[in-house]
């Protein structure tokens, strides 16, 4: 018997290995929410660009697909994703922001749009291509929640040569992506091919931790039934070390290109869309369907039966647990995406997102609470930092009260992944040092993003 | 259907914890890194007490009793946020401990525990705001204040083994240095041979450093618990045999004093000393090299607990120098 030895991809420095935990859903097909929510909360900022600005009134009667609210400029457009009625449009609660104008829609039936294939849709122009993805208000559904036309847009003068398909999905708990690469493949590619032709680029490249190998055959067989014309499709599987999905890491993982320091990947001829994103596109480009659901990981030690759920953008939190059996009594934090880069939320009554991809329902203490000790200089910090940063010194620096020094440690090119908190020993809440810095120095110095 | 289920639409009390991320933590904790590092050491000092009898155990007793007795009072004038049960003033107090002669008074080891929390960490600020090593700067403070005892303490190894009375010896270090090879050989105990003797401990020496042994076993589980690194004592060792090679009594050098107590467990302590790999290995070959130096050119016969001194020093510096590198931005579109 041989083995057959596999070459995993991996970025440079740093990085840690936290428990995946992903075997709790991993196995477990995506299933439609059930029953469908009486009521979703759309709120009108859901995402980076202007607030979006309603089309329907109190009382209307919508249809789920139907557009409720205009992107403007530099958003992205609303659908109802229910069909109902539209109740006074109100401030809501909502998952970043405190409170935001929402529509809201009471549930009144279970009909559809319909989305007829489009026949023509593997010649479409690029301007064709990218006004279905604007009107679909796609955004990045790896977490950034960036309006994808916009990403999709490239800086005048930028050349890109490789499209980078993000299913490396590695915060723990969540299988969302997985299985969408499992269920969904060709979609997946069908879109990521059709990311890169708008663009202009032959080369896509797709990287998987390896502990979802099952998915890097789903998506290399899918590839084998499309017309790849002139375009290449290689799926690459990483190693499995976290964060080997932020956009940084995996460019150099599958490239050994490195983004200078506060410049997008377009820099070194990269784009990056996450799988999802990829899967959302391909439908509005064929369909004309525009994003009205969310495949969330609802995981974590409180949930009595964790799930992967497809529910419709702006269903409450509530419902989500609801569906999967309810949460247990000694449930304590309630966090929104994975449990590295994930944000805690205060309360389920807050909608679903479209930039939201997994319910976390952890138990027990969290990390910050019995504080913090003195910094023993241990490195760890230093050794873990996929950027070579120094969080000990910015640490130490702001603690000493002064936050303007920490510049020569790096903290305005942190992206906060939180790898430094991750491994300190003293328990020291160091992204957050690294964070006090750098909107500190922001302020301070004028710090402008390159292209 | 038209009228919604969901009532709940103002702010309400947080019925969650609202916490930064990340929200889970490796399980690692100073507390278990330094009760980890204890356990490490605690064959090698209980050997110490098993070749020197009862006077090693009260030196022991003596010296962690004052470290924590002080590290217990200085917490509170300080008002720190750390305990006595994070295990590093108990590190402290074994540390020096085991550097130091076994017939040492127990209660200048006492003293010595005191100064070492008091001088070389509470006057900084504390954990981890501490320019040198504790242990080493009470051991020399014993040097300084008790120096006929901290030379001639050494009592003969196993006497209950020879079958003779406990007595005042040299070290094998010492003996090298004062009469030669040949008395160096002599001072040695235990029913093996020379090599045999100083491996598993049988010999004259400080309480802690005799059993190379227990301290090597000691070093490999902080090594694969991932607690220390090879780095600082690869480099200390290089620096040793790179200096004193040419002396002849390379092996005496790198088995009977105490380089793999200094190599593994003090110069390895996070807070004095340098935090990335190129710094280590410049402070461990500097620590080897002056400990070879002061060995062979300088006035005493050991030399690592100076070395480590001085090179602590060096520690600022060689954090400025030898900085983490960033990934430096490569490639472009072809």
């Amino acid at each position: 018997m041989t083995f057959e030895r596999i070459e995993l991809k991996t970025f440079g420095r740093g990085g840690v290995h936290p428990s995946t935990h992903k075997r709790d859903t991993a196995l477990l097909p995506v299933e439609a929410i059930s029953p469908l929510p009486p009521e979703v909360w759309l709120p009108l900022v859901q995402h980076l660009g202007e607030p979006a600005t309603p089309l329907v009134k109190k009382g209307d009667r919508v249809v789920r697909g139907q557009k409720i609210a205009d992107g403007g400029a530099t958003g992205a457009p609303l659908h109802a994703t229910i069909s109902g009625k539209v109740k006074p449009i109100d401030k809501r609660p909502h998952p970043t922001l405190v409170s935001v104008d929402s529509i809201i829609i009471a549930r009144d039936g279970e009909e559809e749009q319909e989305f007829p294939e489009d026949p023509d849709w593997r010649t479409l122009s690029r301007e064709e291509m990218l006004e279905r993805i604007r009107e679909a208000g796609i955004v990045g559904l790896g977490g950034a929640a960036f309006p994808t036309y916009r990403k999709l847009t490239l800086p005048p003068g930028a050349r890109v040569d490789t499209f980078i398909l993000n299913g490396a999905e590695c915060e723990p708990y969540l299988t969302s992506d997985l299985r969408l690469m499992l269920e969904e493949p060709l979609a997946i590619v069908e879109g990521a091919l059709a990311m890169a032709r708008l663009i202009g680029v032959k080369r896509v490249l797709v990287g998987i931790e390896a502990d979802k190998m099952p998915a890097v055959e789903s998506l290399r067989a899918a590839a084998k039934e499309v017309p790849l014309g002139e375009q290449t499709f290689d799926v690459a599987p990483c190693e499995v070390r976290y964060p080997q999905g932020a956009e940084r890491q995996l460019v150099t993982a599958l490239t050994g290109r490195v983004i200078p320091p506060r410049s997008l990947p377009s820099a070194v001829g990269v784009l990056v869309q996450n799988v999802a994103t990829a899967q959302a596109v391909h439908l509005a480009i064929r369909h004309r369907r525009p994003l009205l659901d969310r495949i969330m990981t609802v995981s974590g030690p409180g949930v009595l039966q964790p799930k992967n759920l497809r529910v419709p953008i702006g269903t409450l939190l509530q419902a989500l647990v609801d569906a999967c059996g309810g949460m247990r009594p000694d449930t304590t934090r309630l966090i929104a995406g994975g449990p590295m880069m994930g944000r805690a939320l205060p309360r389920l009554d807050l909608p679903v997102i479209k930039g939201m991809n997994g319910l976390l329902l952890l138990t027990g203490k969290g990390p910050m609470e019995d504080g913090f000790g003195p910094c023993i200089q241990c490195g760890r910090c230093l050794e873990s930092c996929p950027l070579g940063l120094e969080p000990d010194q910015v640490s130490i620096r702001v603690e000493a009260g002064k936050v303007l020094d920490t510049d020569p440690y790096g903290p305005i090119d942190c992206y906060e992944c939180g790898c430094c908190t991750y491994v300190c020993p003293s328990g020291r809440p160091l992204l957050q040092f690294m964070q006090v810095a750098k909107s500190a120095l922001r302020r301070a110095i004028e710090v402008k993003v390159k292209v | 259907m038209s009228d919604a289920t969901i009532t709940v639409t103002g702010p309400s009390e947080p019925a969650f914890i609202i916490e930064p991320g990340p929200h889970v933590h490796s399980s690692e904790t100073t507390s278990k890194i330094m009760w980890s590092v204890n356990a490490a050491l605690a064959p090698a000092a209980l050997w110490g007490v098993v070749v020197f009898g009862f006077p090693a155990l009260a030196v022991l007793l003596g010296s962690i009793a004052g470290a924590l007795g002080s590290e217990w009072v200085t917490n509170r004038l300080l008002k720190s946020r750390t305990s006595l049960r994070d295990g590093s003033a108990f590190c402290t107090g074994l540390l020096m401990a085991m550097t130091l002669p076994p017939l040492l008074p127990a209660w200048a080891a006492f003293l010595g525990g005191i100064f070492a929390i008091v001088f070389a960490k509470a006057i900084f600020g504390g954990l981890g705001y501490n320019l040198f090593n504790p242990a080493l700067v009470g051991r020399a403070f014993l040097m300084a204040s008790f120096p006929l005892a901290m030379t001639s303490g050494w009592s003969a190894a196993a006497p209950w083994l020879s079958n003779v009375d406990a007595m005042t010896t040299a070290t094998p270090l010492g003996a090298l240095r004062e009469r030669g090879i040949e008395a160096a050989m002599s001072v040695m105990g235990g029913p093996g041979s020379p090599t045999v003797n100083l491996l598993i401990g049988f010999r004259p020496g400080s309480i802690g450093e005799v059993s190379v042994l227990l301290l090597l076993a000691g070093g490999a589980f902080l090594l694969t618990k991932r607690i220390i690194t090879p780095t600082i004592p690869l480099a200390v060792v290089a620096g040793v045999v790179l200096t004193t090679a040419a002396s002849g009594h390379l092996g005496l050098h790198l088995l009977s004093g105490g380089l793999w107590l200094g190599a593994l467990f003090m110069a390895t302590d996070y807070v004095t000393s340098p935090s990335t790999r190129n710094g280590q290995i410049a402070f461990g070959l500097l620590i080897g090299a002056l400990t070879g130096v002061i060995r062979l050119y300088g006035g005493y016969p050991e030399g690592i607990c100076y070395a480590i001194l001085i090179a602590n020093t060096m520690v600022p510096a060689l954090n400025l120098w030898f900085r983490p590198r960033r990934p430096v931005f490569a490639g472009s579109p072809s």
